[in-house]
């Protein structure tokens, strides 16, 4: 914490020294907004690089020769002040446990732009028949040629489970084509076309719905307009045994940008079913 | 002239085209083209200002939003959202300077705090490396009797793309690295 307080000391004096500057209209002298402008975490690539300890007070990359780089105690005292200080999920022992557990001298973690597992999460407005609907697109970063892009990688429309509900097992059961269909040219399958609310008992018991799939056909046939952005958000994964949530907070105070603002311990386990969600389509693990 | 200034510093800073396939950029290399691109975000912050003041003359305001236009790469798109409208706006850059010279304000005031920040570049598929810098602006609007009848204060996400190209010079081919800014995303802080 005292090394967060001096980050904060010393963007005052900063702010403060700016008395003239060359470009017009610039503030004189002290703002007190000014220190709140630099200790926000104002890109996601500066929380990933504070997380680091990678840049020093005044945004400006650190040498990696620099004794400050990667500095396990440093960060330690910097880590506290990139949570969501106003959320008691992100306020209580679990973050002193996960700083702990990333600032260990003989194994610190570090967070990389080119890590798998870490997602983004952009909630967007859509019309549908002339109605707004909420949809959930995930994102991911994929290598390709010389460098890497975003790309969608599931999407959550509350619309489609209703379309695949969870199947009723019993319900699933009375439903198939019996083994000896093929001898009567599949004159049974029309019992299967007919009831289309059932239509995924013809398939697979493991078949899943690609729920992607789905909504670039309605975009492209039209049902679904695109209409506005609400909220981004970012899921990290990267961790081991950590899940965290990060989020952008616009506020008026020096606890503001993009602020880890959900942390949970999680095994192994539990990270795979959560990474399904947003990964549906995509051939990482 | 500035531009020619820009491709000698390149040239002194990064030597000929024998440097041309390393791509991958060391952090000197990263600090020369931060400092490029830092350098057209600002002349991008005069030109706002310059357009935006209410004594810049019509054609002297529509000569300077032809030269923000050439800081941009075509198709480039400035988003802008409020406090009490989260919708985002969008409009194509010339639109956008044609509507702040148009604002309906007696006075206006544009200032820019010293804060500014440089993201590290990545490389898009393409090769291109792509980066934001992230500044911000405190805008205030009076009326005939110079009331404030309104001010924000706004944080602008610019994209920069830096590639590296090559031109001739006396029979040479020299390498440099040339910088675009790309679209912006105006956010209304709280402050």
């Amino acid at each position: 914490m005292k090394y967060f307080q001096n980050f904060i000391i010393t963007a005052l004096v900063i702010a403060s020294s700016f008395t003239t500057n060359a470009q017009s209209g610039s503030y004189n002298g002290f703002t007190n907004d000014e220190t709140v402008l630099y200790t926000m975490n104002k890109q996601v690539g500066q929380f990933v690089k504070r997380f680091n300890m990678e840049e020093d007070q005044f945004g400006k990359d650190l040498s990696k020769t620099d004794k400050r780089y990667h500095s396990s105690e440093l960060r330690e005292n910097l880590l506290p002040g990139m949570f969501d200080k106003y959320n008691p999920r992100t306020s209580g022992t679990l973050k002193t446990y996960f700083v702990d557990d990333v600032t260990k001298t003989d194994n610190p973690v570090f967070l990389n732009f080119l890590d798998k597992n870490w997602y983004a999460e952009v909630s967007a407005t859509f019309t549908a028949n002339g109605d707004e609907v909420n949809i959930i697109l995930y994102l991911t970063l994929e290598e390709e040629n010389l460098g890497s892009k975003w790309i969608i990688s599931n999407v959550w429309y509350s619309y489609f489970p209703r379309l695949f509900p969870t199947p009723d097992s019993t319900d699933q059961s009375r439903y198939f084509l019996h083994p000896m269909s093929h001898e009567l040219d599949f004159m049974n399958l029309h019992k299967a076309l007919e009831r289309p609310e059932r239509i995924q008992y013809y398939a697979s018991n493991e078949y899943r719905p690609d729920f992607l799939t789905l909504f670039f056909y309605q975009t492209k046939i039209g049902q679904l307009k695109f209409k506005q952005i609400n909220d981004v958000k970012f899921h990290f994964f990267q961790i081991p045994n950590w899940y965290f949530e990060l989020s952008y907070f616009n506020r008026n105070d020096t606890n503001s940008g993009w602020l880890i603002s959900n942390l949970k311990y999680i095994n192994d386990d539990e990270k795979k079913e959560l990474i399904k969600t947003y990964n549906l389509c995509t051939s990482k693990e | 002239m500035k531009n020619i200034a820009y491709i000698l510093i390149m040239v002194i800073g990064f030597g000929t085209t024998s440097l041309f396939s390393q791509d991958d950029l060391s952090p000197e290399r990263k600090q020369a083209i931060d400092s490029l691109a830092l350098e057209k975000v600002r002349d991008l912050s005069k030109y706002v200002s310059i357009i935006g003041n209410k004594e810049t003359q019509w054609s002297e305001a529509n000569r300077v939003i032809d030269r923000a236009e050439e800081l941009f790469m075509q198709g480039s798109e400035i988003g802008v959202s409020s406090l009490v409208r989260t919708e985002i706006n969008y409009y194509d850059i010339r639109n956008y300077f044609e509507r702040l010279m148009r604002l309906n304000y007696n006075k206006v005031e544009i200032e820019w705090y010293n804060i500014e920040y440089v993201s590290d570049l990545q490389r898009q598929p393409d090769g291109t490396y792509v980066g934001v810098i992230t500044i911000f602006q405190k805008f205030k609007g009076y009326d005939k009797e110079g009331r404030l009848v309104y001010q924000d204060t706004t944080k602008k996400d610019i994209t920069v793309y830096v590639k590296r190209k090559e031109t001739q010079i006396g029979g040479r081919l020299i390498g440099f690295w040339d910088v675009l800014l790309g679209d912006i995303r105006v956010k209304e802080t709280t402050m």
